[in-house]
């Protein structure tokens, strides 16, 4: 007997890697050697535990194994390039199409922001009533931005310590705000009375909203009329059918009404959405003043710009700086006094009283259709819309993959979605308004709105899905890669059709329609039927020795 | 590579080639259990398995058109099951460069081989899983292409990137890394997570 065996050599011998001649030797020396004997042996029950240990079923197959997975996804790599390529033609097209313009004719009215993004947001016209809509924006982009990371980082998510920090964050973002609480009013009736001070914020939802006393900060404000004869140290914000602002205002008044009646004072900006803008004589605003109308009549004094779009409007008073207006008719009149320069564009010439002190000119645009130019932002706007929506449907049936097989699946019964389509287009706004005629409906109206919108902006998702089916054939069961495919050569395939003059929105309520129909009937079928356990797989597993 | 106790589903392939859905859902059946055991074993957490087995099957079910009918089904699923396990692995990269160097330099001592036997017999399937999961990538990774998979020296020197001649040596280095894992059960091996 020489020296021991190797190791590695026994190993080798075991595993039947060691060259004929040699392993005859090492087969003569164990029967000699007992240590290398029972170094073999010892290295072969290792081996025999390690595949045991190895093959032993310990778990079961986790739950969301259950399901086939679906194809893979490089086929589809294609479509993340088309998607980016659409997306990146889209915002170049805005930015040339819209906002270079937009900056261009806002410098010429007065505005002067050379940056119209800083200007929408941090300067006067458009300040503090933005600011909800932009936070709104923000927090939309935010969670789309982390529902495609969780879906691009979901393997990273689930370790325990990313979920923490995840629902820490989210947990963050749900806590109420902190120091600034405001006064909140709810009632049928809300005054506040002349001698009456609240040093705060001021919410109110009311169906009739009085502010006889002062408001030391802002007034948001919802009910049927709103009628500020007091005095608000801040900015005034309304949604509302009247408001009537005869009071003080210290900041500015930001609207959403059916009319205004302006007769007191606002110390800076006036941005107004109504159907009829009034200004009396006795009213001063210090700031610009912009309004979206249907008729605006102007005879108090505004320290700024005049930026409107307007059908009619009408203007005896002050404007201390530019006016720019577009609409079908315009009047000075007499007592009209503009300081900076005037620019109306519209169908009919203005009407301008000789008595009139206007600073420069009136310069008149002729309004007209630029069918080149139309065409050109027409079509901009739907490559927009349509990068947007693929997009959207890549993310929406990537994340609810089972909803959107649902949702495809009932849409198959045409006359089924086609019916409930047309009773959800109709319905739901009517349900809307009845909702919103009670106080305590106006949040619930508001909701259901917004899920019909988007429901109402699904519906081509599902068509698409649909309509993929039919040029690609069916998507097999559990592939979610599949149907998203589908859905989006169907979208693209029914915004071509779109784009067709005429027979174009007459398909666009069909698809609108037949997809809210279906998303409806989805919705409806999960919500009856209870849920079931997953199949789990009933053949015999397959494993190795 | 044989994969012993597994009966080929031959005719199934056939049908998923062709684009039958019930055939592919029929092989994902027989072999879903079998692949998540395999990653399992191979993979740090219980979240890289499952991640590893939903991929692999998808990257099956797309290259199946190039899977050749002649060899075996199971030999075939394994080899990429143990690819894609072993590239997710190395997408960890520091870890891995700095174990490469480990495994060339680290001496190997010699077994007393009563004590190893004493140690070998008084381990249990449980103990051996927890040691495995305490294990350097490669080493776990080479241990389970071999005595799970019963992958061939040529097949595990493919997939783990090194030479034929290397692979006894990956292999016994590993064995001896299970062993201080069972000696000393408490201590967490470099490179090993769960």
């Amino acid at each position: 007997m020489g020296k021991h065996l190797e190791e590695m050599t026994c190993l080798l011998y075991l595993e039947g890697e060691l060259e004929r001649a040699r392993a005859r030797e090492v087969s003569a020396h164990t029967q000699e050697c007992s240590a290398c004997r029972t170094l073999l042996r010892t290295l072969e029950h290792e081996s025999r535990l390690l595949t045991r240990a190895m093959i032993e079923e310990d778990e079961p197959l986790p739950e969301r194994l259950a399901a086939l997975p679906g194809r893979s996804g490089p086929p589809l790599h294609w479509i993340w390039g088309a998607v980016l390529g659409l997306a990146a033609t889209g915002v170049y097209g805005l930015y040339t199409g819209y906002l270079e313009p937009l900056v261009g004719r806002l410098d010429e009215v007065g505005f002067g922001g050379s940056d119209v993004i800083s200007m929408l947001i941090f300067q006067g016209a458009f300040w503090k009533g933005w600011q909800s809509m932009i936070s709104l924006i923000q927090i939309l982009a935010m969670v789309t931005l982390a529902g495609t990371g969780v879906l691009l980082g979901r393997k990273w998510l689930r370790r325990p310590s990313a979920a923490l920090v995840l629902s820490s964050f989210c947990a963050l973002l749900a806590l109420p705000g902190g120091a600034g609480a405001a006064e909140v009013r709810h009632a049928q009736i809300y005054t506040l009375h002349k001698d009456e001070v609240i040093k705060n914020d001021l919410y109110v939802g009311a169906g009739k909203v009085r502010i006889d006393g002062t408001v030391d900060g802002d007034l948001v404000a919802a009910g049927e009329s709103v009628d500020v004869d007091g005095h608000v140290t801040g900015d005034v914000i309304a949604f509302t059918k009247n408001l009537r602002i005869a009071g003080k205002v210290d900041g500015s008044v930001r609207v959403f009404a059916n009319t205004l009646v302006l007769s007191g004072a606002v110390g800076r900006n006036v941005t107004s959405f109504s159907e009829v803008f009034d200004q009396d004589s006795a009213s001063q605003i210090n700031g610009g003043l912009t309004a979206f109308s249907n008729s605006i009549s102007l005879d108090g004094k505004t320290g700024r710009d005049f930026l409107a779009f307007a059908n009619n409007t009408t203007l005896s008073g002050f404007i201390g700086g530019n006016m720019k207006l577009r609409g079908k008719a315009l009047s000075i009149g007499s007592t009209a006094q503009i300081q900076g320069s005037a620019k109306f564009s519209g169908r009919e010439p203005a009407e301008v009283s000789a008595q009139a002190k206007l600073g420069s000119p009136l310069v008149f645009e002729q309004y007209r259709e630029e069918p080149r130019r139309w065409a050109s932002h027409h079509y901009g706007f739907q490559l927009i819309w349509a990068a947007g929506t693929l997009l959207f449907g890549l993310v929406f049936f990537l994340v609810l993959p089972e909803f959107g097989r649902e949702a495809a699946g009932a849409g198959q019964r045409y006359g089924e979605s086609f019916g409930m389509g047309l009773l959800m287009l109709v319905g739901v706004p009517i349900a809307f308004g009845i909702a919103c005629i009670t106080l305590i409906g106006i949040p619930l109206g508001i909701a259901a709105m917004a899920l019909w919108l988007g429901m109402l902006y699904c519906a081509q998702l599902v068509v698409g899905a649909i309509v993929g089916g039919w040029i690609l054939g069916a998507a097999p069961a559990g592939n979610a890669w599949a149907l998203t495919e589908r859905m989006l050569l169907g979208v693209v395939a029914i915004r071509l059709v779109i784009l067709v003059p005429h027979l174009g929105g007459l398909a666009h309520l069909a698809v609108i329609l037949w997809g809210l129909g279906a998303i409806t009937l989805a919705v409806y079928k999960r919500f009856q039927k209870e849920t079931p356990a997953l199949p789990l797989p009933a053949a015999p597993a397959a494993q190795p020795a | 590579m044989s994969a012993p106790g597994i009966r080929e589903p031959a005719e199934a392939v056939q049908r998923a080639q062709a684009g039958d859905a019930e055939a592919w859902g029929e092989i994902y059946r027989q072999f879903a259990p079998a692949i998540f055991r395999f990653c399992r074993r191979a993979l740090p957490t219980r979240e890289d398995a499952e991640d590893a087995t939903t991929e692999i099957f998808m990257k099956v079910r797309g290259k199946i058109g190039l899977y050749d009918p002649s060899r075996s089904f199971s030999a075939w699923l394994y080899k990429v099951s143990a690819n894609h396990c072993w590239d997710m692995l190395r997408r960890r990269k520091g870890r891995q460069d700095k174990e490469t160097e480990d495994v060339a330099e680290l001496p190997l001592a010699h077994p007393e081989p009563g004590q190893l036997e004493r140690l070998i017999e008084q381990s249990t399937s449980e103990q051996v899983r927890g040691a495995l999961e305490r294990l350097q990538p490669r080493a776990r990774m080479a241990l389970v292409l071999r005595y799970y998979s019963e992958m061939s020296y040529e097949e595990i020197a493919e997939t783990l990137k090194v030479r034929r001649a290397f692979v006894g040596v990956v292999l016994l280095r590993a064995r001896h890394e299970l062993r201080q894992a069972l000696e000393r059960p408490g201590e967490l091996a470099a490179g090993g997570t769960r």
